[in-house]
């Protein structure tokens, strides 16, 4: 019979196993996000087709710009964004929604058991790989029109008002629709739900509400996290634009305001799925 | 002890007559119709055309020449989006949840299958149709009673009208399932037909109007933006549930009602042949 182990064999005991390691540290879980993001092949060609989309609808749209219909330099370099933010978007609802999918979420809930700083980590991962992306396609888009802007498009002059916002605008604006919809994925678990609200919001429904101009539509345009995209305007397109709305006027800063208050309530809103509903 | 003798059952093997295809289409219909999400997708497609096209017909009933039933087809500006995301969701489904597995191992020609998942999703996108077409009427009621405009189904163009947004409701499933087929996973069937139906007439509308304003109808020219946005799968097949009177969009040539609804049954084909060839030559994993 083995005696009762007393309390030095128990402690040896211990001792034998694994080495004492600290918890779940932000940091680690920061890197684990960031293998999980990098080690993905389609991670990589969804950003290398985000860039093609941008510059090739710059370069598109850049041919048929003539020199009197009032587009800015900036509008010619950033005219990519309408494609593009797509790729964004599918970006952020994939890094949020593919544990879901395939079941890995519960080994990195079981690691992680605390939860939000998974969220968190997916925040800063999302948003540095789509910063990273739209500063290449921002300059991919602008070695493609360059052709255009020697030709009939204006120049791309950092003297008319609004143009530097216009060029920053395409990079903080698509990082915010990537955290768009890493938060809509987030919230709802599955790549198809994200990716059709996602649209909706970001292009499409204000597509359907410029077909019924009025005080309420315009309101509503208004509202919608696609306003965000007046950020990539300059100062005379953005007049226009606030000369002709019946909603309210947003200035120059009033659109990006919108957009980030949408991505701050998804982002609080699955935060709070995620710590109080069940994972499964 | 009595000792039971039991005479062994004759196990009989049925000469089955195999997969025919009436029961390959049997089976997928009940693979769409045993889950809620088609029926969700089309509940929720139904409630925004009606809810769109009521708010689209109380806006213009302040016109004063106002015909209700040119307001009928504004629900499908956004309620496309249904048709397109449901023929998605069945296309890619089984290859997502790997149930797919099972069908091949059932039916290992294998292209009865895509033949009858086509059959029953055109089916399924008819009686969609149908229902997107009766909210259609339904939402444009309130606004010529308020006016006391009669509803006159029969006139000039409607019923053709209504006959084209069932076939473009059906067409648009279709399109969505054939990509679906084709790419097998969801995410890029839907970006795919996100980016033909609803993004790429965006873009070419930018490169006519930078600022999405209203359009120039003096312009009355062929144009090559034209052209392009009038062939693509949606603008397309948006002609149909236009009246043929309504002539071409700017810019465009004159397709007419039946040449739009061609030139989305030709994207439709395209998509299946192309699902049908990897089907058939391609592993499925």
């Amino acid at each position: 019979m083995t005696p009762v182990a007393t309390g030095a064999s128990v402690a040896a005991r211990v001792a034998r196993g694994a080495p004492a390691r600290p918890g779940v540290t932000f940091a680690r879980a920061l890197a684990a996000e960031w293998t999980k993001l990098t080690s993905v092949a389609a991670h990589a060609w969804l950003a290398l087709g985000t860039v093609v989309a941008a510059a090739g609808t710059a370069f598109g749209l850049g041919m048929f710009v003539r020199p009197d219909d009032g587009r800015s330099g900036s509008w010619v370099v950033v005219s990519g964004f309408v494609l593009a933010q797509l790729g964004f978007l599918v970006l952020g609802s994939l890094v949020a929604t593919s544990e879901y999918t395939t079941g890995t979420a519960r080994t990195t809930f079981v690691a992680v058991p605390r939860r939000l700083p998974v969220l968190g980590a997916q925040v800063l991962v999302t948003a540095g790989a789509a910063l990273l992306t739209a500063l290449v396609a921002l300059g991919a888009s602008y070695l493609a029109t360059t052709s255009a802007r020697a030709g009939d498009a204006p120049a791309l002059d950092l003297s008319v008002p609004g143009t530097a916002r216009a060029l920053l605008g395409f990079v903080v604006v698509s990082a915010a629709v990537a955290l768009l919809g890493l938060g809509l994925g987030a919230l709802l678990r599955r790549p198809a739900d994200a990716l059709v609200v996602g649209v909706v919001l970001v292009v499409f429904g204000d597509y359907v509400l410029t077909m019924f101009p009025g005080p309420v539509a315009d309101t509503v345009r208004a509202l919608l996290p696609s306003s965000g995209a007046r950020l990539l305007q300059d100062d005379a397109a953005l007049a226009g634009l606030d000369a002709v709305t019946r909603g309210p006027q947003l200035g120059a800063w009033g659109g990006g305001a919108v957009l980030a208050a949408w991505v701050l309530v998804l982002l609080g809103a699955a935060a709070y799925r995620l710590r109080r509903h069940d994972v499964r | 002890m009595t000792a039971t003798t039991t005479t062994p059952v004759p196990v009989t093997t049925r000469t089955a007559s195999g997969p025919t295809f009436g029961r390959v289409v049997a089976s997928e219909w009940t693979k769409l119709a045993s889950l809620r999400s088609p029926w969700w997708t089309a509940a929720v497609t139904v409630l925004v055309s009606l809810l769109i096209t009521y708010l689209s017909a109380q806006a213009s009933s302040v016109d004063p020449v106002f015909h209700p039933l040119s307001d009928v087809n504004t629900g499908l500006l956004l309620g496309q989006l249904g048709p397109l995301v449901l023929g998605v969701l069945v296309g890619a489904g089984e290859f997502r949840t790997g149930a797919f597995r099972s069908t091949f191992t059932v039916v290992p020609r294998r292209w009865p299958v895509l033949a009858a998942q086509t059959v029953v999703v055109g089916g399924f996108g008819l009686l969609l149709g149908v229902a997107v077409a009766v909210a259609g009427v339904l939402g444009v009621v309130p606004a010529a009673m308020a006016r006391d405009v009669p509803v006159d189904l029969g006139a000039d163009g409607t019923p053709g009208v209504l006959l084209g947004m069932v076939l473009y409701v059906a067409g648009l499933a279709l399109l969505g399932f054939a990509l679906g087929a084709l790419l097998r996973r969801t995410v890029p069937a839907l970006l795919t037909a996100f980016v033909l139906v609803l993004i790429l007439p965006i873009v070419l509308m930018l490169a006519d109007d930078p600022y999405g304003g209203s359009m120039s109808a003096a312009d009355v020219r062929v144009t090559p933006l034209g052209t392009i946005g009038v062939l693509l799968p949606g603008t397309g097949g948006q002609l149909m549930t236009m009246p043929a009177s309504n002539g071409p969009i700017d810019g465009s040539p004159d397709l007419g009602p039946v040449g739009g609804g061609l030139v989305l049954a030709a994207w439709v084909l395209a998509f299946l042949v192309a699902a049908a060839v990897r089907l058939r030559s391609r592993d499925v994993r």
